[in-house]
Formats: structure tokens, C-alpha cells, sequence
């Protein structure tokens, strides 16, 4: 006890100005990453793009699936699993959403 | 001596010779010098000129031992009826053993003359010759032909009736002991006269002995069982039914050849069991009720015995089993259902594996039983709108050991229980559901560090993957990479503090989760208006991981965040460790004394359930006082800090507001299993098409029956609709030859 009343003295003698009522010493956050798309599902799949797609789903038994299997923007913004889409513009070079012409804007990583 | 052929005087040498063979067939003293010289003689008399001698010598020495058995059989009847048996035996032993001893005498004879005449098989195939009935033999197999013809013949029907007479006494009881061997020689003397016949089965044996002493053996076993089944209960019966049994083999093996041990066996097994089995069958239900291990002992290779005479028992072991185990866990009550419900079943389990281990000698088929009666025990549902508990109340189980809080038990026996509990999760059908549950349960242990070591729950997640493959634990797998990919971020992030300098003001760590690796939902989140004291936090680490990742958002989850609030109004400064909600709303009385729970919750912009759920935790650990008590908050309750409060700790945590799984949530976590069934199926059939390229309807259910049995049972309907929707989404089409038949879609 005279060591506590002694450790509080001291804290007083330090800080001279009135000590803040509550001070936050420590935070565990926690949050949850995804794909920043419009739509959850991958339009050619329709499996969630969180998820890794269909095929990729299909091929994993070693489940490696996820690192490989990331999401594509086009400059219309839609958003697939890239294997998706890669397979989709040998057939169309079309966005399937939209019909614009398929450019990639950005890669997920 | 020379080797060179000679004239040689027959009756002269054969003279010598017969002497020299009397002795030896009768074991007679035959000096070594004297058998040298006859042996000379059987030589010369092969080879002599100008024609050999051979056959005559065959033919004298025939009519030998034809007269010399004769002789002694007169002998042997001359003993009297009363000691056939030792007579017959002592002749068989000398005579026997003096034609193994004639035949070498004779060695020239053998392997010159007779092996050389013998007709060589490609003869006979082709039909040269028709093989001659006066065909001669070596002079082993003669001597003991002649003993056939000649002395068992006349005598066989008097030796087997002894022979069966002494049997039947050593059946009942009462063994003429000094005839042991002279009964097993006598019988093996029919199968050892024929020692040189090619043929695999003793045919005389069979015929003269085998044959009547089975028809006699049958008729006694008959008799036998109905006597005892006069005198004794069923108990008894098949104690003495065992005795006999065992008594019968030790009798085949002191007496008979080998090839009548499965054949009076079998007898015995006819008369006693097979002919009795509706009885024993009956009493099936009352022992195995009863649990009488010993009977159950008994009986079990009695039945054995039987073709199909097992099935009654092992399905009375089944239905008992079902029952016991039903029975374990209806009366279960109480806080801790989960672990008196796992426990009980495991006792059940391990209480009937031993009992076939030791009773039913481990026997496979009753395994088998003890599986399908423990499966439908823990499959079994409380009504049948309602899921199966046993998946949650299994993760439940394990999730009290893994937890730092399980106290006074040992991490062996933590690890033993794990071990056991895998025992029950084979049994369980829903396997999905399980991992559904643990996963959850797991991601509060991760989240809050609540595990008790990591290896246990690596330990257990190796455990589950050995059960149920890889596919089954990814995602447990995707949690454990998440939090060891924080740990690097953290120190990144820390790190980018440090070069910027930038300080937050508080210690700031974090876990980033990958969504759908998780199973937390996003839709039940509720909106939060982050306290100052920690935005600097929130927008720094924002800005530093969407400079190092494209294309992700983060989602906070400040539900399951936490921190340590340091209290410097009090007489001891306290640092307290509380949720972040908690701990938003402590901070409010930085400013003002008194608050209203609708200002609070105007403040946090927090809906007003979850709102006063954590007012109500803080004031139950007394940081917070109110005139009404904690379970009766309304939005005008008025709050104010509790100046007095004091503990006797200085660094603390409070008790966490309970968030109860809503039942929309337990309905989520079903929802949420029907739509991995669905993926996993759909997944399972690209798979099996794209190896397969085409298939029919039903040859493609079967196999994604096959696949998916390890985690769950599915119904056709749904395979159907993945079928479908797989259609619709072109990886597979109908076949132009049959609508019955599916094509994969490169
Ligand atoms: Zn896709
Ligand atoms: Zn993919
Ligand atoms: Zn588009």
C-alpha cells in the first residue's frame, strides 16, 4: 500500500499541471480487408470476389487458391477475378457488365 | 570286387541274400560287412550276364515278404482280440521301419531297374503303351502294398471299431492312457502305407477310417447336446459346448491327420451350434441387455461358428449401444451441457469399444456396429425442425479446452480430451456445421487472445485436416495466416511511425482480417462515431495500407476492438482494459459530470441496444453509477462517474458487454452453411467435368455423392440446382445426343 501511495506522489511531482481525467494508454484494433468493388460477385463466376473463383476453387485441392486468384478493374470500373476475365476477352474483348471496350485501370494486390 | 557283369548263380546268391533280408525286415543285428556284401549282391544279380537277373529277384523277394507278413498277421491274432491294437501296432513299428531299411538295401534294384522301366509320362500321354497292372514297384512301396493287402485287409474292420471304441472312450472321460500312441499309430499307419502314391488326399485312410469315425463323432456331439441342453441352462451349455469344442481339437491333434482337424471340428459345431442356434440366438437379447460380459464371451465364437449366426448378435449390440448412449445424454442439464454431452458419449464410446475388445476379440463387424449405434446417437435431432446440436455443442467442447480459462487440468490432458474429441466429430454427419461453429469459436480465441497455447490449436486443426482434408480446414488455416501476417504489419506500420515521426499517442497494434476467411459478417455491423482520441490512429494506418495494397478497403471493427483507458480521477491511478465502446463512452465524462444514456448514444451515434448494453456493463463493474439498476436502463436513465471507485487491482480488466448471438444469427450461420454447400458442390462439379469432360446425369451424381460424403451429406435436389445453375453460367452443357448427359465448357 505505501508503495502505491509513493508511486502516485511521484506521478504528481512530475507532472505539475492537473493530470487529464482519462488517458488512452493502448488500442488493439481490429479490421477487415476486401476488394474495394461495386458488387460483391464476380459477374462471369458469380462467386463472391472475395472468394477465389470457381475454377480456382475447383483446381485447389492443395488450396493455395486466394493469392493467385485477385480482382481486375476495368476503366469502366466493373471489377472480376481476373482468371475470369482473362478468359473471358480471348472470346469478347467487351466488358460483360457494360459493353464498353476492356481495359484493365487497376490490379488488386 | 570288380563291377563288371558276371555269371552269377541265383539260387546260390538269393540264398544269402534272404537271410540277410530276414534280418533286416524283422531289425535284426546285420553287421556292416555282411550288408556290404549283399548290397554287392543286389548289384551283381541287376547287372549279371548274360541275362540279368533282376525280375526274378523282384519276384523272390515279392513272395517273401508276402509270406513274411502273412506270418505276422498269424501273430498278431494269435494275441487275441483284446490286444489287436498293441499286436497290429508293434508289427507296424518293426515292419515299417525294416522296409525303409530293406529299400536302401535294395538301392540298385530301385533306381536302375524299376525307376527305369517305370513309363515316363509323356508315354502315357501319348498312349504308346497302356500302363501294365504287374508294373513293378520300389521295394519301399512293395513292402508296404503287401502290408496293405495283406495284413490291414483282413484285419480293418476289427482295428477301426477299436480304434473308435477307444475314441469314444476318451470322449467320455474314461482314456486308456497306455494306448495313446499305439491309436495314433495304428491310424497314421493308413495314411503312412501309402506314403509313396503321388495322390495329395490318403485314400485308404479316408476311406477305412475317416469316413466311420466322422458319421461316429456326429451321432455322439448329437447325442451330447441334447443331453446337456437337458441339464443345463444356457450358460452352462455353452461352457460345456466351449469345453468339448476345445477337448475335440486337442483329440484331432493327439490322433488324427491333419486333414480331419477342420472336418471334426466342423462335426462338432453342426450338432452343438448350427443345430441349436434359433436357442442360442434367443438368449442373444437378454445377455448383451445385461451386459454379461462372461456369457458374451461364450457365445461370440459359437455364433463365429456359424455362417450368418453372428448377425442377431451384432445388431442386439447396435440397438443396446443406441440405447445406452440415448440414455447418457437425456438426462444432461445445465451450464455445462456442452461438456457433460461430449463427455458422456466419448464414456459410451470407450466403454463398448473396450467391452468388443475384450469380449468380442476385437472383432471388425461389431466395430462396425458400435460406428453406425454412435452415429445415430450423436446425429440424432431433439425434434426433426430442429439442426442437430451435436456440431456446436462439439466446437463448444473444444473451445472450453483451447481457452486460456480451463483451469486445474493439465496440458496433457488437455490434449488427450482434443485427441478424444476427434472420436465424436467422425461421427458427426453436418461436418460443415462443425467447422462452422469452430471457426467462429476460433476467431473470438484469436481475436481476443483468449488461446491457451498455439500449438494446441495448431495441434487441433492437424487433427481436423487428418479427419477431413484440407479443403475442410483452408479457412481455419486463412485465420492462422492473417494473424501472423498482422504481426508483420504491425511491425511495418511501427516502423513507418518511426521514419515519419509521427506519434499517435497511444500504443496502437492490429489485426487485419480477409474477409470471407472470417466468419464475421459486415452486415451486422452498426455505425460508430470514432472517438478523436483514436482518429489520428484510424486515419494513419488507413493512409499506410492503401499506399501498400490496390484496390482493398478496410472495414473497422470496432466491436471487436479493445484498449487500455488509464483513470487519473481516482485515489490510485487505474489502467483499465475494456472494449473500445466501453471505453468511447468513459471518455465522454472527460467534460461533464452527469449524462443521459440518449446523450451518450447521440454522441456515439451507436444503436440504442448495443448502447445500453455496454452502459449496463459499466455500471455492473461500478465505473459508472445510476440511480436505476443495470438490467432497467431507459434513454433518460441519468449517468454519473463513480468518484469513489476503488479495487484492489490497479491494472484490470472489466467484464465484457454481452452481445448475444441473436437467433438471427444462429439462422445467419445456417444460411451462411447452405451457401458454402452450394459453392462447394459447384466447385466439385467443375472438378469432376473437367477431368471427365462428359458424363451422364447419374454417373455424376454419384461422384459428387462420393466427394462431398467427407463433410456432408447433400441433398440430389440440390446437386440439380448447381447442375443448373452451372449451365446457366456455361461451364457445362447438354450433350446434343441426350438431355441426359453433360458436356464441359472449356
Ligand atoms: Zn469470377
Ligand atoms: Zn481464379
Ligand atoms: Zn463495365
Amino acid at each position: 500500500m505505501a508503495d502505491e501511495d509513493n508511486s502516485s506522489d511521484r506521478v504528481d511531482n512530475e507532472t505539475p499541471k492537473p493530470e487529464k481525467m482519462f488517458t488512452l494508454k493502448k488500442w488493439n484494433a481490429v479490421a477487415m480487408w476486401s476488394w474495394d468493388v461495386e458488387c460483391d460477385t464476380c459477374a462471369i463466376c458469380r462467386v463472391q470476389v472475395m472468394d477465389a473463383c470457381l475454377r480456382c476453387q475447383a483446381e485447389s485441392k492443395a488450396g493455395s487458391g486466394r493469392q493467385d486468384c485477385v480482382v481486375v478493374w476495368g476503366e469502366c470500373n466493373h471489377s472480376f477475378h481476373y482468371c475470369c476475365m482473362s478468359l473471358w476477352v480471348k472470346q469478347n474483348n467487351r466488358c460483360p457488365l457494360c459493353q464498353q471496350e476492356w481495359s484493365i485501370q487497376r490490379m488488386g494486390k | 570286387m570288380s563291377l563288371k557283369p558276371r555269371t552269377v548263380d541265383f539260387n546260390q546268391t538269393w540264398d544269402t541274400l534272404q537271410e540277410t533280408v530276414k534280418g533286416v525286415v524283422t531289425l535284426g543285428n546285420v553287421p556292416r560287412a555282411i550288408w556290404n556284401d549283399r548290397f554287392s549282391d543286389v548289384y551283381s544279380l541287376c547287372v549279371s550276364f548274360p541275362e540279368p537277373l533282376a525280375d526274378r529277384l523282384y519276384i523272390e523277394t515279392k513272395a517273401f515278404l508276402e509270406s513274411h507278413v502273412k506270418s505276422l498277421l498269424d501273430v498278431v491274432k494269435s494275441k487275441g482280440e483284446p490286444s489287436l491294437l498293441q499286436a497290429y501296432h508293434s508289427s507296424w513299428v518293426e515292419y515299417s521301419q525294416g522296409i525303409i531299411y530293406l529299400h536302401r538295401l535294395y538301392l540298385y534294384l530301385n533306381t536302375q531297374h524299376i525307376r527305369g522301366q517305370k513309363l515316363s509320362e509323356a508315354e502315357i500321354i501319348y498312349g504308346n503303351v497302356t500302363p501294365n497292372a504287374e508294373e513293378q514297384m520300389e521295394i519301399g512301396e512293395l513292402g508296404l502294398d503287401v502290408w496293405k493287402r495283406m495284413m490291414i485287409e483282413p484285419l480293418r474292420e476289427n482295428l477301426v471299431s477299436h480304434l473308435l471304441e477307444e475314441i469314444h472312450k476318451d470322449r467320455l472321460g474314461n482314456p486308456s492312457h497306455h494306448l495313446i500312441d499305439v491309436i495314433r499309430g495304428v491310424i497314421m499307419s493308413f495314411v503312412n502305407v501309402e506314403e509313396y502314391r503321388k495322390s495329395q488326399s490318403p485314400e485308404l485312410y479316408q476311406q477305412i477310417f475317416e469316413a466311420p469315425f466322422l458319421q461316429a463323432s456326429g451321432e455322439f456331439y448329437k447325442r451330447e447336446a441334447s443331453k446337456l441342453l437337458q441339464e443345463c441352462d444356457v450358460s452352462q451349455y455353452m461352457e460345456k459346448v466351449t469345453q468339448r469344442l476345445e477337448e475335440e481339437r486337442l483329440r484331432s491333434q493327439r490322433f488324427v491327420h491333419t486333414s480331419t482337424h477342420p472336418k471334426v471340428k466342423a462335426k462338432c459345431e453342426q450338432h452343438m451350434v448350427a443345430d441349436h442356434l434359433a436357442l442360442l440366438q434367443s438368449e442373444c437379447h437378454a445377455m448383451v441387455v445385461q451386459e454379461r460380459e462372461r456369457d458374451l464371451a461364450l457365445l461370440y465364437p459359437l455364433l463365429r461358428s456359424v455362417q450368418g449366426g453372428i448377425n442377431v448378435l451384432i445388431s442386439e449390440v447396435m440397438e443396446h449401444i443406441k440405447l445406452k448412449g440415448t440414455e447418457a445424454i437425456a438426462g444432461i442439464r445445465g451450464d455445462n451441457y456442452h461438456v457433460l454431452f461430449i463427455e458422456s458419449l466419448l464414456a459410451v464410446h470407450n466403454k463398448y469399444r473396450s467391452l468388443i475388445q475384450n469380449v468380442f476379440n476385437g472383432d471388425l463387424a461389431f466395430i462396425g456396429a458400435l460406428d453406425k449405434a454412435c452415429t445415430t446417437v450423436v446425429n440424432t435431432r431433439p425434434n426433426p425442425k430442429m439442426a442437430c446440436r451435436s456440431p456446436e455443442l462439439l466446437a463448444k467442447y473444444c473451445d472450453c479446452l483451447l481457452k486460456k480459462s480451463s483451469k486445474g487440468i493439465s496440458d496433457t490432458e488437455i490434449d488427450e480430451k482434443l485427441f478424444q474429441s476427434i472420436t465424436i466429430f467422425k461421427y458427426i454427419d453436418d461436418k460443415d456445421a462443425f467447422q462452422k461453429f469452430y471457426s467462429r469459436m476460433l476467431a473470438k480465441r484469436l481475436i481476443h487472445q483468449q488461446s491457451q497455447s498455439m500449438d494446441a490449436e495448431e495441434a487441433m486443426i492437424d487433427r481436423l485436416k487428418q479427419a477431413c482434408g484440407y479443403e475442410f480446414t483452408n479457412k481455419l488455416h486463412r485465420m492462422f495466416t492473417d494473424i501472423s501476417l498482422s504481426a508483420d504489419l504491425n511491425l511495418k506500420f511501427n516502423a513507418h511511425l518511426k521514419t515519419d515521426t509521427i506519434d499517435l499517442g497511444i500504443n496502437f497494434s492490429i489485426y487485419v482480417l480477409q474477409a470471407g476467411a472470417w466468419p464475421l459478417n459486415l452486415t451486422s455491423l452498426s455505425t460508430f462515431s470514432v472517438p478523436q482520441e483514436l482518429e489520428k490512429s484510424v486515419q494513419t494506418f488507413e493512409n499506410f495500407y492503401h499506399k501498400n495494397f490496390n484496390g482493398r478497403k478496410l472495414t473497422w471493427f470496432h466491436h471487436l476492438c479493445q484498449g487500455d483507458l488509464k483513470l487519473g480521477y481516482l485515489k490510485k491511478p487505474y489502467i483499465i482494459t475494456m472494449q473500445t465502446f466501453q471505453m468511447a463512452i468513459m471518455l465522454l465524462f472527460e467534460d461533464t459530470d452527469t449524462m443521459t444514456c440518449s446523450e451518450v448514444e447521440q454522441a456515439l451515434k451507436l444503436s440504442q441496444d448495443v448502447i445500453l448494453k455496454h452502459i449496463a456493463s459499466l455500471i455492473d463493474c461500478k465505473l459508472l453509477l445510476s440511480d436505476i439498476s443495470s438490467e432497467n436502463l431507459t434513454p433518460e436513465s441519468i449517468l454519473k462517474l463513480n468518484m469513489d471507485y476503488s479495487n484492489k487491482r490497479t491494472k484490470l480488466r472489466i467484464t465484457a458487454a454481452m452481445v448475444r448471438d441473436s437467433p438471427q444469427e444462429v439462422e445467419h450461420t445456417m444460411n451462411a452453411i447452405n451457401e458454402d454447400r452450394k459453392l462447394y458442390l459447384q466447385a466439385a462439379i467443375v472438378r469432376i467435368m473437367k477431368s471427365r469432360r462428359v458424363l451422364r446425369h447419374n454417373a455424376l451424381i454419384q461422384e459428387v455423392l462420393g466427394q462431398s460424403r467427407v463433410t456432408f451429406a447433400p441433398s440430389i435436389s440440390m446437386i440439380k440446382k448447381c447442375i443448373e445453375s452451372l449451365i446457366d453460367k456455361q461451364y457445362l452443357e447438354r450433350t446434343p445426343n441426350s438431355p441426359d448427359e453433360y458436356m464441359y465448357i472449356a
